[in-house]
């Protein structure tokens, strides 16, 4: 971590601080200045939010919209994640499968998936299907790429240390290259993690009727500020939420990599 | 000396590599050495004079260009477990902790956890590791982890024991600790050790013979037994006339 010589206490308390200085200026500009007129102010946003857990928005109560959101992103999560992680493997192992895949890995990940759109209705039609699409190639592309950097960065010398200790060829796979890349593929995990939340939006404006981008396209298709500042609020602290239990689980796991202190 | 003792042996090995920038480049030429059972051998020279590549030979990391390298009589192809390696580096993996490190060589050749553990514990409490089993090697020193390769090479119960200036990153001090620590354990549990250093000091504490190895291309130059009892004292005067006698042979321009 970069933010050394700051304990965990006071890095949460400048957090809020910071937020809450946030707020107030937020606050003051809406009531004072003339962007009052083209946002809310933050008291109304945030009751509006908590009330959503009572009062539905739509069909849905605010928890429904989050839970149903973070289904809709965690399915073709996982399966970018199992095929990203798989063919970075593949493509940083074999030479040929690098020379196959890694073209179309650089050619396509610079489309942003809002370009796909069309093309995902027309293959995967209007329900969960072209959704799924979308949030898949938000994640697939970075997963790959840094696993296939994991495996690059295997160390020569600890692949010599196994061979002389015994290690067959698909042992120094499992024992050494492997858990070298664990690190690489966290990291890439945590990235798409949030690239694939930040993709529901343009996900749910494909045909929906529920789920916190459905709240921001419904709420510009009738003009309710309100709605659509509730639904990126419900995006950022359900983004926060997760990417924070990510890096828990990634500190749990590689704890092996962890300086001495 | 009899051929049964000889366990590894170099035969007019030459070994060159291919640089970009400098074309071929010969390293080893026409390298000859016979390794007896269980001595304490030391091959000291200067910089980079292809000490480590000897060693890589002997390991299996890398082949002869021209000649041949025996282990018990035959030729050296590829890494395997009676040629154990401590690395100058440690290359200990940092993903596993000092047992898993030390078990390591038994567990990928399927020896069976109760067994492979005891083994393992005997040669943590050999190198004086006990109570450190669980810990992960970047909570520990230089030296701590410098034992945990010795005993990870050790557990696999080789019949050479290659050691690739492995105290060559310690300072002063604990570079003296382990310099005992190996002389204990060698006396403890008998091997066959080949031991590349540039340290002369380091060369004649150690050894039962040294080697002194010429510049690039590397070959022997001159061979010194060293009778003197162990554990053997830096300022005695018979060591410091070897010390001396050693050095004057060695090529200081580099």
């Amino acid at each position: 971590m970069l933010a050394t010589g700051i304990t965990k206490g006071r890095r949460v308390a400048y957090g809020i601080f910071g937020i809450f200085v946030f707020m107030c200026i937020w606050y003051l500009a809406t009531k004072y200045t003339s962007l009052g007129s083209v946002m809310p102010d933050p008291v109304t946003v945030f009751s509006g939010f908590f009330a959503a857990f009572v009062t539905p928005i739509g069909t849905k109560t605010m928890a429904l919209h989050i839970l149903i959101s973070l289904r809709r992103m965690l399915i073709p999560y996982a399966i970018g994640a199992l095929s990203g992680v798989l063919i970075g493997v593949l493509m940083g192992w074999y030479r040929f499968a690098d020379a196959i895949f890694m073209p179309y890995i650089q050619m396509l990940r610079p489309i942003p998936p809002i370009a796909w759109i069309p093309l995902s209705i027309i293959w995967f039609g209007f329900d969960e299907g072209s959704k799924y699409f979308l949030i898949f190639l938000a994640c697939f592309f970075t997963i790959a790429l840094t696993t296939y950097n994991g495996v690059h960065s295997v160390d020569e010398t600890l692949i010599r240390a196994a061979k002389m200790l015994g290690a067959k060829d698909y042992q120094l796979f499992t024992t050494i290259v492997l858990p070298t890349t664990v690190p690489y593929i966290f990291s890439g995990l945590q990235v798409a993690l949030g690239s694939a939340w930040a993709t529901i939006v343009a996900a749910e404006m494909i045909r929906s009727s529920e789920g916190v981008g459905w709240l921001i396209v419904r709420g510009q298709d009738v003009g309710n500020m309100t709605q659509i500042m509730i639904g990126i609020v419900a995006i950022a602290i359900t983004g926060l939420l997760i990417t924070t239990i990510m890096r828990g689980v990634e500190a749990k796991l590689c704890a092996w990599a962890e300086r001495g202190k | 000396m009899s051929s049964r003792e000889a366990l590894i042996e170099f035969r007019h090995v030459d070994k060159s590599f291919n640089k970009p920038e400098h074309g071929e480049y010969q390293v080893v030429g026409d390298l000859n050495i016979t390794v007896r059972e269980n001595e304490f051998l030391v091959l000291f020279g200067p910089g980079q004079c292809g000490k480590s590549t000897i060693l890589n030979m002997v390991a299996g990391f890398e082949m002869p260009t021209a000649g041949e390298v025996l282990c018990q009589g035959k030729p050296v192809l590829a890494p395997g477990p009676e040629r154990g390696m401590v690395f100058q580096n440690t290359a200990l993996f940092p993903w596993l902790t000092v047992m898993g490190n030390v078990e390591y060589g038994p567990k990928v050749q399927g020896v069976k956890k109760e067994e492979r553990r005891k083994r393992a514990q005997r040669y943590i409490d050999l190198v004086g590791l006990q109570g450190f089993e669980n810990s992960y090697p970047v909570k520990l020193s230089g030296g701590m982890q410098q034992r945990v390769g010795i005993a990870r090479a050790y557990c696999n119960e080789p019949l050479v024991m290659l050691l690739d200036e492995p105290f060559g990153h310690l300072d002063a001090q604990t570079r003296y600790m382990m310099q005992d620590e190996l002389t204990r354990i060698w006396q403890a549990e008998k091997r066959t050790v080949i031991f590349v250093t540039n340290n002369i000091e380091e060369a004649v504490y150690l050894a039962d013979r040294i080697l002194v190895l010429r510049n690039c291309p590397t070959g022997v130059k001159a061979e010194y037994d060293i009778d003197l009892p162990r554990p053997r004292n830096y300022t005695d005067p018979e060591f410091l006339r070897l010390r001396r006698e050693i050095d004057r042979v060695v090529d200081h321009t580099l």
